[in-house]
């Protein structure tokens, strides 16, 4: 079936045929939506949404598939206030990557996997997905049946907030699984300076000097890249406490502006949730903070990671 | 005859009974077991004192079933005695698994809670600033009882622990089997958790997802629901313990239609059973709204007991607070 209407359909008139592809030929090439991207700006300078719409209206069907744009647009949407023909650029890169996937593409991202001996299938991932990647499976295992969680790689953006949330630890994904977070979590005694640990979501920073100052920082400051603050679990940040690091500072996108649509604010109730048991305990002193840094917010990281050590220090002294 | 038969000791330190009331919940199966070993100690249906424990040699106990937190200086006492004299012991239900409802009492300090308790609770009717004395003075001498600790302890953190049998309190059948095993001679390698199943509730538990997910805008407690007895209890917006507990129990709460409390402690590889709770709970929330975060937050009624309704003592969280304390006494 599908071979026969891309016979008779051009490749425009395919996505235009997917819910979200109908905006296809308003845009006029302005390019505004590149200004505004994030992929674009930190990780592929070939990332260019405007060009691949250009290129699905020329017919370019292979050439669209394998750009890396229809792969990286992780759906965060900061284009869409800025274009001025209102199209929903993500949706249009959405109906060009299900064409590529039924076409036998597979995307080229990191994603994740699901350990299935582990896996309990609660479906904590299916809900806290922003891309509808994991879904629950039922199978026969050994005369039973066993139901875990399968995710769709293709789907899958890798931002990691399905590792953090999975109560089994049975997901992971290379670079940001538990073990790899957690050999990072050490930070060496420093004269009695805090030592504090800086949970870093990238696309919050979005000046390379921003970047750079953090690479600044001496040794009692450890500062940990992750894909998204979404990734941050509780357990993680009691770890890096029990590890002797004073305070542990996560920092995110600001709001409506997280790169995997909802990460900020999973992570956001994560860490408030924690502190409001931290309190319970009289043990919270505002040792673990949340910030939330927009796209504007160029040279905020250095007032947060200084206020946090101003505040340890003092924490420190009171103790 | 009597020497080949193993000898049992059972104790309750800081605990309610129910884990007395679980063995003996086996009925005709415990006449039967009975026949089979000797009991030397179990304060609650039997009388000895500690005395007779004293007199036994060391290890001469095959296994100690130990209950209950460790939350004073009797507790503490009988927990090393036992330990000595016991070949085995298995920390017997949550309080000595993980601190129990007892380890709540690690929310507040000793002092809070004997304020509490003798000057403003609502019974009393007068203060009188009555403490309890360790040691006192009469004519006919000097009479001692336990001290009040500040900290609630697992049995764990006390003395060397064998085997570990979570539950408030440990369902029967698995008790059961754990009798069976320690008569047959096949238990695992010491520090084992016995008893449980090797993953969590979910994995067990029949109920539906539902159609609509369960990303929630408003946590509700259990009451305020008219629960659906075939749906899970998260798509109905009520927090339930089962994805971060470990399975075992057979499900008597959800099959009473209550959410999973969580008493079955964390599964193999998880150090905190309520950060990862918090951690799957945050992860199902539902708006776009920032200032919405806190709002959805506040429909979660006392976060610290929920999540660590069994668990408080033996979480990371109470490691950094009584750390914290002992650094603060040293400077």
């Amino acid at each position: 079936m599908a071979d026969q209407s891309s016979q008779t359909q051009s490749f425009a008139d395919q996505v235009r045929a997917i819910p979200g592809g109908e905006h296809l030929e308003t845009c006029y090439s302005c390019g505004t939506c590149v200004s505004k991207c994030m992929i674009q700006q930190k990780i592929e300078p070939e990332y260019n949404p405007r060009r691949l719409l250009h290129m699905v209206m020329l017919d370019m069907r292979h050439e669209t598939f394998e750009s890396p744009t229809t792969w990286l647009c992780s759906a965060c949407d900061l284009c869409y206030p800025a274009c001025p023909q209102e199209i929903h650029i993500s949706g249009v890169i959405g109906a060009v990557k299900q064409l590529a996937v039924e076409a036998g593409y597979e995307s080229p991202l990191e994603t994740v996997s699901v350990e299935h001996s582990l896996c309990s299938g609660c479906g904590i991932c299916v809900m806290t997905c922003p891309y509808e990647a994991p879904h629950l499976v039922e199978e026969e295992v050994d005369g039973e049946m066993d139901r875990f969680s399968e995710v769709d790689a293709n789907a899958c953006m890798g931002c990691g907030i399905c590792v953090a949330a999975c109560p089994m630890g049975a997901i992971s994904r290379p670079g940001v699984s538990n073990e790899e977070v957690r050999v990072q979590i050490s930070v060496p005694e420093s004269n009695g300076a805090p030592r504090m640990v800086v949970f870093v979501c990238d696309w919050s920073l979005r000046a390379d000097a921003d970047v750079t100052l953090l690479e600044s920082y001496p040794d009692n400051v450890r500062v940990i890249h992750i894909p998204c603050t979404g990734r941050i679990d509780p357990e993680m940040t009691l770890l890096a406490l029990r590890a002797g690091v004073d305070g542990v500072l996560v920092c995110g996108c600001a709001p409506g502006e997280c790169h995997y649509k909802r990460g900020t604010v999973v992570s956001s109730c994560k860490i408030g949730l924690l502190n409001r048991v931290l309190e319970q305990m009289h043990v919270g002193d505002g040792r673990v903070r949340f910030v939330q840094i927009g796209t504007q917010d160029r040279g905020r990281i250095r007032k947060e990671v200084d206020g946090m050590l101003e505040h340890l220090a003092t924490w420190k002294e009171a103790a | 005859m009597s020497e080949t038969k193993p000898k049992l000791a059972f104790y309750w330190a800081a605990s309610c009974g129910g884990c007395e009331i679980t063995i003996t919940e086996l009925g005709m199966r415990l006449v039967a077991t009975s026949k089979k070993v000797d009991i030397v100690f179990w304060p609650c249906l039997m009388d000895f004192k500690y005395s007779d424990v004293e007199a036994l040699e060391d290890d001469e106990i095959d296994v100690c079933f130990f209950n209950g937190a460790i939350r004073s200086s009797e507790n503490e006492h009988v927990a090393n005695l036992l330990r000595q004299k016991s070949k085995l012991l298995v920390s017997f239900g949550s309080c000595a698994h993980t601190g129990g409802i007892p380890g709540l009492a690690n929310f507040y300090d000793a002092e809070s809670i004997l304020e509490r308790v003798y000057d403003t609770a609502p019974s009393v009717d007068e203060s009188r600033g009555t403490r309890p004395t360790p040691s006192f003075e009469v004519p006919e001498g000097i009479i001692e009882i336990p001290t009040f600790y500040d900290q609630v302890m697992t049995l764990d953190q006390t003395v060397e622990v064998d085997y570990f049998m979570p539950g408030c309190p440990p369902v029967a059948d698995q008790v059961w089997n754990v009798f069976q095993t320690i008569l047959a001679g096949e238990l695992p390698d010491k520090g084992a958790t016995i008893g449980v199943d090797p993953k969590t509730n979910c994995d067990v538990c029949p109920r539906e997802k539902g159609e609509g997910g369960f990303r929630v805008t408003e946590w509700k407690r259990p009451h305020e629901v008219d629960l659906d007895p075939d749906l899970c209890f998260l798509a109905q917006g009520v927090i339930c313990c089962g994805p971060a507990t470990r399975a075992g129990c057979g499900l008597p709460c959800i099959s009473g239609n209550m959410p999973c409390r969580g008493c079955y402690g964390p599964p193999e590889g998880v150090f905190d059973q309520g950060a990862k709770l918090l951690s799957a709970i945050g992860a199902l929330i539902d708006t776009e709204e920032p200032e919405l975060v806190a709002q959805i937050m506040d429909t979660i009624v006392d976060p610290g007991g929920l999540s660590y309704r069994f668990g408080l003592a033996n979480s990371v969280m109470a490691e950094l607070k009584y750390r914290q304390r002992s650094q603060e006494s040293d400077t």
